[in-house]
């Protein structure tokens, strides 16, 4: 059995549909419309001890819903759901115990209280031992550079500390398993980075179970090895981040300066596009045309001054499935 | 030093009602003048008049005393739910590794403890002074009426709590509430002494919890009731504290299926 099982859930929120205006008012008032939005649709996945997982997919896709489903906030409709044990919505409180969850848009510190007073109240209500609470607290303090503004009311931080302090406040319990809810969003590189690195050796020295989403492939880059894609409500692809590129990422740019102005003549699959200072690109699809070939082909023909090939961004690839491209 | 979670909670609300001083005046002052102005209305209904219907015009001034003293530290927070759905830190709140009503009433009973002594013992001296307080009819009824007033404010809660439970289908329970507290006013005796109601009105009082939460501890203090309708008094407390909780937790655990988290 694996250490999160979900098996076939679904969740529909009912939304009340309303036209603009006065009249649309009055008329909401009377005979108020509604209509169902599936937000998830029949997910399934397991996840084992101490995986990284990254979900990503476009606004409303979902991925909120599932990690509220997830973290025991939100009770799905139908479906099965079971982590370490637990089935999250129906034993919340000692489940809530064993989780961590950070919200990049919801703080869950104490907006006028110094930041250390917030961490107080967790140490009481999670009952973190004195020594254990001291402990993670240097640690994680250290970690993501934070004794600066420990002692300041968080609704003087920056975006970038009060996320800092969040996720700080999120493990000082100790979890098995750690929630991020776009965790970088609306932080500085500089800050975004500390945050990588802080989730990527918990994760590799704790051995710490994360699931997190984002909308910055950077994130996933760097710190998940594996990935869910979520489009309406269902799952797109579960795999790693390297097959992603084998089997999606297949087209490759190959661009070459030339010595001076030349006329490429066409090749066979490959689309040609001329750019400017004598620059010339060719694109092509890694599996139908030979680099290698198509490289020779090029420098034995004309004078080549200088030659690069791209593979593409993952950005790019997820963009392509997000509109549905990659499956054509 | 090592607190239970919900002293923590109720620690925290005790500090944070402390941070509000105008407040707090003004609510001692609001006290004094709704005490005043009902003491007043009463001594001209009297008209001079030592009793009317064999209730002394002295019992009627310790029943506001009591029942508005009590009012002024029996918090409950009608809003404590809703607004966390509306803002959306009902998802926060929920990961918390605490019983959700715990929480709440934790809270409640900082807000509580800090109007007692802040709030209630000020005005209580205040009131004494100035109008007169009756006597408790002794010191075991002074007693009775200290536990007789605690279940009442669980009653309070309670029908609070239930009412709170409205919020998981209407976002706004400002109109219910509303209408709720009306009811308390009226028939818990805070702004009538039960003893004026008609007869069939007191009968039919007699079966909603309302009597039960400021008008019961003021019988018992004044000895208007005795032996086993003592007894039936405490027994009504108890029975509508557990019915109305047990209602409460029946909703909860339906509404709970129907959380959304507003905001993203």
């Amino acid at each position: 059995m694996s250490f999160i099982e979900v098996q076939d859930i679904s969740k529909t929120f009912k939304v009340n549909k309303r036209k603009a205006g006065i009249p649309g008012m009055i008329a909401n008032m009377f005979a108020p419309k509604f209509e169902y939005k599936e937000a998830v649709k029949k997910i399934s996945f397991n996840i084992e001890k101490g995986e990284m997982v990254g979900f990503i997919g476009p606004n409303g896709a979902g991925k909120s819903t599932t990690i509220k489903i997830l973290s025991g906030i939100l009770c799905p409709d139908e479906g099965k759901i079971s982590v370490g044990g637990y089935i999250p919505y129906k034993q919340r409180k000692e489940y809530a115990a064993d989780i961590g969850v950070v919200f990049g848009q919801k703080s869950q510190l104490q907006w006028d209280l110094p930041v250390i007073d917030s961490f107080e109240l967790l140490k009481a209500i999670y009952r973190i031992p004195e020594d254990k609470y001291k402990k993670n607290l240097d640690r994680y303090t250290d970690m993501l550079d934070m004794n600066g503004f420990i002692n300041q009311p968080v609704r003087q931080l920056s975006l970038g500390q009060r996320m800092r302090s969040d996720i700080v406040a999120s493990l000082l319990h100790s979890p098995e398993i750690v929630f991020f809810d776009e965790p970088t969003i609306g932080v500085d590189i500089i800050g975004k980075e500390t945050i990588r690195n802080f989730i990527k050796e918990l994760n590799e020295k704790d051995k710490v179970t994360m699931i997190f989403t984002t909308h910055d492939m950077q994130d996933i880059e760097q710190t998940c090895n594996r990935l869910i894609i979520i489009d309406k409500g269902s799952i797109m692809y579960d795999g790693s981040l390297h097959e992603i590129r084998n089997k999606y990422g297949t087209s490759r740019e190959l661009i070459a300066e030339f010595n001076e102005e030349t006329r490429v003549q066409p090749i066979n699959d490959v689309i040609i596009e001329d750019k400017e200072d004598r620059r010339v690109s060719f694109t092509f699809d890694n599996n139908v045309t030979d680099v290698n070939k198509l490289m020779h082909e090029i420098l034995g023909k004309y004078s080549v001054r200088d030659i690069t090939v791209k593979e593409p961004e993952i950005e790019s690839i997820i963009q392509k499935m997000y509109t549905g491209e990659a499956f054509v | 030093m090592k607190i239970s979670p919900y002293m923590a909670f109720a620690k925290k609300s005790f500090l944070q009602k402390s941070a509000y001083r105008l407040e707090h005046w003004m609510g001692i002052l609001n006290t004094l003048i709704r005490l005043v102005i009902y003491v007043e209305i009463y001594r001209a209904l009297y008209g001079g008049r030592e009793t009317v219907d064999g209730i002394t015009m002295s019992m009627v001034t310790t029943n506001f005393i009591l029942s508005l003293g009590l009012e002024s530290f029996f918090v409950v927070n009608d809003y404590y739910l809703s607004s966390r759905l509306y803002d959306g830190s009902i998802a926060t709140e929920m990961l918390l590794p605490v019983s959700f009503h715990g929480r709440m009433l934790a809270d409640n009973l900082g807000t509580a403890a800090f109007k007692l002594i802040f709030h209630f013992v000020p005005a209580m001296i205040v009131a004494c002074l100035f109008i007169g307080i009756q006597a408790p009819a002794g010191p075991g009824m002074f007693g009775l009426f200290i536990l007789s007033a605690l279940l009442g404010y669980g009653v309070l809660w309670s029908i609070s709590f239930l009412f709170q439970m409205f919020s998981f289908w209407l976002m706004n329970v400002w109109a219910v509430m509303t209408i709720k507290n009306v009811f308390i006013n009226v028939l818990s005796g805070s702004m009538i002494p039960l003893w004026f109601m008609p007869g069939f009105m007191r009968t039919l009082i007699g079966f909603t919890p309302f009597e039960s939460i400021y008008f019961t501890p003021v019988q018992i203090y004044l000895g208007k009731i005795t032996g086993s309708e003592i007894i039936l008094g405490f027994a009504k407390q108890i029975i509508w504290i557990v019915a109305l909780l047990l209602l409460g937790f029946m909703v909860w655990q339906k509404g709970q299926k129907k959380i959304v988290v507003q905001g993203g």
